[in-house]
C-alpha cells in the first residue's frame, strides 16, 4: 500500500517537474523551492550568530492551546525568555491545535522520524505515551538533579498523582485544572438562602436547586456533552464511593464503571433533570454553561477553575465559588496537560529538555502562568509568592481551587484513554436521552471498556 | 396555466427560504464579530458596534503572514494542478495510447482514498525528502489531482475530434490544439475545479498543521484554530467570529462577484461538492 502511494507521489512529482520544465509556464514552484532553501540558510546563520563557539542545540516544543489566543503568545514569550537565558539552547515552540490535534501531529512526527524533544499533552495520555514508547521515564533525570526529589515533592500531590506509569514518573504537571462550583450570590439572596453558605452535600444541591429554580432560571447546571461528561462523572463517582475509589485502577488497566455507587451517581444526574426538574433537560454544552451562568439562567454550575477570569470579569452579580458538594464524601476531579520528553533522544538533548521543563515550572513562572491563564498553580512554593498572595487577596474566589486539590483525584485515565472516554461518554449520553437506564448504560460501558483493555492485561 | 404559476411561486418562496437559512449564520457571524462581546446569544447584535474584536484577533497572531501563505498555497497548488491535469487528461482522453484505460483506472482509484488517510505516508515521504516545514512540502501531495484529471478527461472526450482535426489542418501543433481548442471548450470544468481546489486548500486544517512547524509557513486555518479550538473554559464567540470573518472575507467577496459564472459552470460540469 505504502509502495503504491509512494509510486503515485513519485509519478505526480515527475509529472509536475516535467510540466514545469516543459512549458515554462508555472514559474511559481521553482521560486518557492529557492525561497525555502534561502530560508534554511538564514536559519543556520542566525543559529551561528546565537552561539559564539559551538552550535546551539535546537529543541522543538509542541504545545496545544485550550484557553484562548493570548496563551499562545504567553508560551512564545516564555520560550524567548528561556532562549535568552540559555544561549546554548534554542527552543522552538510549535502550536499544535487542541489536545487531540497535538496527539495526531505527534504520532505523525514520530513515524516520520522527526519527533519534538518536549511536548505538552493531557496527563491522561501518559499510559498511551509510555506503552507506545513516545515518551521517556524521567526518574533518572530527577535522581541526577541535585534538588530533583525536592522539586517533585513540591508539586501538589493531587496533580503529581497522575504522572506515574508503573511507579515511574513520565510527566511533569503544567497546565492543570480542577472542577469547582460557581454560584450566583444575588440569586441566593433573592430566594432567602445565605449567600455565604453554598451547598456542601447532594441533598443540599437538591434543596437549594429547588428554591432557586423558577420560570427563567434553573438551579443547577452540568455540561453533559461528549468530552466533558466523563470529567464531571469522575467527580460524582468519587463523591459517592465508599472509600474514595476512582473509576479505574491505578495501573490504568481496568475500569470500575458499574459499581452500585456509580449507578447511583448517574441516577442522581437524571433525577436532577427529570425528578426534581432543577437542571435543564437534555445535553448542555461545556462551552455554553458559563455563558448561561453569566446570563443568570443557571444559579449554580459545575465548571473548571479556568473560567475564573471570564466569570469575575463579566458577572453582573456577586458570585461565589465552593468545593464540589459531596455525596458520601467530598471529592473533585483534576484535569489538564503535562510536560513529556520524547523517547530515544541523545543525552545532551534530554538534558536541555529537562532544563526547559524546570525553567517553565519555576515557582514564580508557574504562578504567573496560573494568573494569566486561569490554570491552578502546580507547586506548593507558588502559593508562597507575593504574586499569588496578592491575587488571592484581590479574588478570594480563586483560592477554592487550590484548597480543593487536597481532596482531588485524577480524572479517568487508562491505556487507550481516548477510546475509553468515548465509551463512557456515549453510554452516559444514552442514559441522559432516555435510551437506557443508568444501570444498563454503565453495565454496557463496563463491558465495552473491558474488551478494549483486554489487550493490555 | 394557473397551476404552473402557483408551482413557480412556491419554488420561489422555497428558494428564498433556503437563501435566508443560508444567510443566518453569516449574519450572526458578522454581527458578533463587530459588536462588544455579550453573553446573551442573539441573531442580531444587541451591544454597540466595535472594531476591537478584529483588532485583538489580528494582533494576537501573525494573520498577515498567514494570509500570504494561504494565498501562495492556493494559487501555486492550483497553477500546478492546472498544468498537470490538463496534460494527463489530454493523454488519457484524446491520445488513447495502449494501457490508457489501466492508467486511468489507477488514477481514478485515488478519488476514493480520503486525504486524511494519506497524512502519515505523505508525511513520511516528505520527511525523507527533507521537505517537512516548507511551503513546497505542504503543496507537493496535491500537485496531481485525480478529480481534475477525471473531470477534464470527460470533458475532452466530449469535444468532437473534427474540431481538433480542423485545427491540425490549419497547421496547429499539439500544444496549440490543447491551448486553443481543448482548453477553451473545457472552461466550465476548469472553473468548477478551481472552486473546489481553492476552497479545499483554503479550508484545509489538519495537513498544514501537521506538516508545518514555524509560523512563517502556517496558514489561516491554523490561526483560526487558536481561537475556535480554545474551549477548555468557555467559547469566546466574539473572537472566533472575528477570526472567521477575517478568513472568509476574500472567498465571500469572490463568490459575490463571480457567482453567476460559478453557478453556470457547475451546472454544465455537472458536479457538486
Amino acid at each position: 500500500m505504502r509502495k503504491k502511494i509512494a509510486l503515485l507521489t513519485a509519478a505526480s512529482l515527475l509529472a509536475s517537474v516535467v510540466a514545469l520544465s516543459g512549458c515554462g509556464g508555472g514559474g511559481a514552484a521553482p521560486t518557492q523551492a529557492a525561497g525555502g532553501a534561502e530560508k534554511t540558510e538564514a536559519k543556520a546563520e542566525s543559529a551561528d550568530a546565537g552561539s559564539d563557539s559551538k552550535e546551539a542545540l535546537h529543541l522543538t516544543f509542541y504545545y496545544p492551546v485550550n484557553v484562548g489566543g493570548s496563551a499562545a503568545q504567553l508560551i512564545e514569550n516564555l520560550c524567548n525568555d528561556f532562549n535568552a537565558e540559555n544561549p546554548d539552547i534554542v527552543v522552538e515552540p510549535v502550536y499544535t491545535g487542541n489536545y487531540d490535534d497535538t496527539v495526531t501531529k505527534l504520532q505523525t512526527a514520530v513515524q516520520g522520524g522527526t519527533p519534538p524533544e518536549v511536548f505538552v499533552s493531557l496527563a491522561t495520555q501518559r499510559f498511551t505515551m509510555a506503552s507506545t514508547g513516545m515518551a521517556m521515564p524521567l526518574d533518572d533525570l530527577i535522581a541526577a538533579d541535585p534538588d530533583g526529589q525536592e522539586y517533585i515533592d513540591d508539586f501538589l500531590p493531587g496533580f503529581m498523582e497522575d504522572s506515574y506509569v508503573d511507579g515511574q514518573i513520565y510527566s511533569i504537571p503544567f497546565q492543570r485544572s480542577t472542577m469547582v462550583m460557581f454560584y450566583n450570590k444575588d440569586a441566593f439572596k433573592e430566594v432567602g438562602l445565605d449567600p455565604e453558605k453554598p451547598p456542601t452535600t447532594w441533598d443540599e444541591v437538591v434543596e437549594y436547586g429547588q428554591k432557586l429554580t423558577n420560570d427563567n432560571r434553573y438551579g443547577v447546571g452540568l455540561a453533559l456533552n461528549s468530552g466533558s461528561a466523563q470529567w464531571a462523572f469522575t467527580g460524582f463517582c468519587l463523591q459517592n464511593s465508599e472509600n474514595g475509589e476512582n473509576l479505574m485502577t491505578e495501573d490504568g488497566k481496568a475500569v470500575m464503571f458499574d459499581t452500585p455507587g456509580n449507578i447511583e451517581a448517574l441516577q442522581f444526574w437524571l433525577d436532577l433533570q427529570n425528578k426534581y426538574e432543577i437542571m435543564a433537560p437534555g445535553i448542555v454544552q461545556w462551552t455554553d454553561l458559563p455563558t448561561q451562568f453569566l446570563a443568570g439562567e443557571v444559579a449554580m454550575i459545575y465548571h473548571t477553575t479556568g473560567n475564573m477570569a471570564n466569570i469575575s470579569q463579566n458577572a453582573e452579580f456577586e458570585f461565589g465559588t465552593c468545593f464540589l458538594p459531596g455525596g458520601k464524601r467530598q471529592a473533585a476531579p483534576t484535569g489538564g496537560g503535562n510536560f513529556y520528553i520524547s523517547n530515544g533522544l541523545s543525552e545532551d538533548r534530554v538534558q536541555a529538555a529537562w532544563k526547559f521543563i524546570r525553567f517553565m515550572t519555576e515557582p514564580e513562572r508557574a504562578a504567573q502562568w496560573s494568573l494569566d491563564t486561569g490554570y491552578v498553580a502546580t507547586r506548593q512554593t507558588c502559593f508562597e509568592t507575593d504574586l499569588m498572595k496578592n491575587y488571592y487577596e484581590e479574588l478570594p474566589q480563586a483560592k477554592v481551587a487550590y484548597e480543593q486539590i487536597d481532596i482531588a483525584k485524577p480524572e479517568l485515565t487508562t491505556y487507550n484513554a481516548a477510546e475509553i472516554w468515548r465509551i463512557l461518554n456515549d453510554n452516559i449520553q444514552s442514559a441522559v436521552v432516555g435510551d437506557a437506564t443508568p444501570e444498563e448504560a454503565l453495565k454496557a460501558a463496563q463491558e465495552q471498556a473491558t474488551e478494549v483493555l483486554a489487550e493490555y492485561q | 396555466m394557473k397551476k404552473r404559476k402557483t408551482i413557480g411561486a412556491m419554488i420561489t418562496i422555497f428558494a428564498v427560504l433556503l437563501g435566508i437559512l443560508w444567510l443566518i449564520p453569516l449574519i450572526w457571524l458578522i454581527g458578533t464579530a463587530f459588536s462588544v462581546p455579550s453573553f446573551h446569544m442573539t441573531l442580531f447584535p444587541t451591544t454597540s458596534f466595535t472594531l476591537d474584536n478584529i483588532k485583538y484577533v489580528w494582533n494576537a497572531i501573525p494573520f498577515g503572514t498567514y494570509y500570504i501563505n494561504t494565498l501562495i498555497l492556493v494559487v501555486c497548488t492550483f497553477a500546478v494542478q492546472f498544468v498537470t491535469s490538463t496534460m494527463a487528461a489530454y493523454a488519457l482522453g484524446v491520445l488513447d495510447f495502449k494501457g490508457s484505460a489501466l492508467v486511468f483506472a489507477v488514477i481514478f482509484m485515488q478519488i476514493i482514498i480520503p486525504n486524511d488517510v494519506l497524512i502519515t505516508p505523505n508525511f513520511m515521504t516528505l520527511s525523507e525528502m527533507k521537505l517537512v516545514d516548507t511551503k513546497i512540502g505542504m503543496m507537493l501531495p496535491f500537485y496531481g489531482s485525480a478529480l481534475a484529471i477525471f473531470l477534464l478527461r470527460q470533458h475532452f472526450k466530449s469535444i468532437p475530434r473534427a474540431l481538433a482535426e480542423a485545427a491540425r489542418i490549419d497547421g496547429a501543433t499539439t500544444w496549440q490544439t490543447i491551448w486553443r481548442v481543448y482548453m477553451p471548450c473545457a472552461k466550465p470544468a476548469y472553473l468548477s475545479f478551481a472552486v473546489i481546489s481553492v476552497s479545499y486548500h483554503w479550508n484545509n486544517y489538519l495537513w498544514p498543521l501537521i506538516v508545518t512547524n514555524s509560523p512563517a509557513n502556517r496558514t489561516l486555518t491554523v490561526g483560526l484554530a487558536i481561537f475556535a479550538k480554545s474551549k477548555e473554559a468557555n467559547m469566546q464567540w466574539a473572537n472566533v467570529c472575528a477570526a472567521a470573518f477575517i478568513i472568509i472575507i476574500p472567498l465571500l467577496l469572490a463568490f459575490f462577484v463571480a457567482q453567476k459564472q460559478f453557478m453556470s459552470s457547475f451546472v454544465s460540469a455537472g458536479i457538486k461538492e
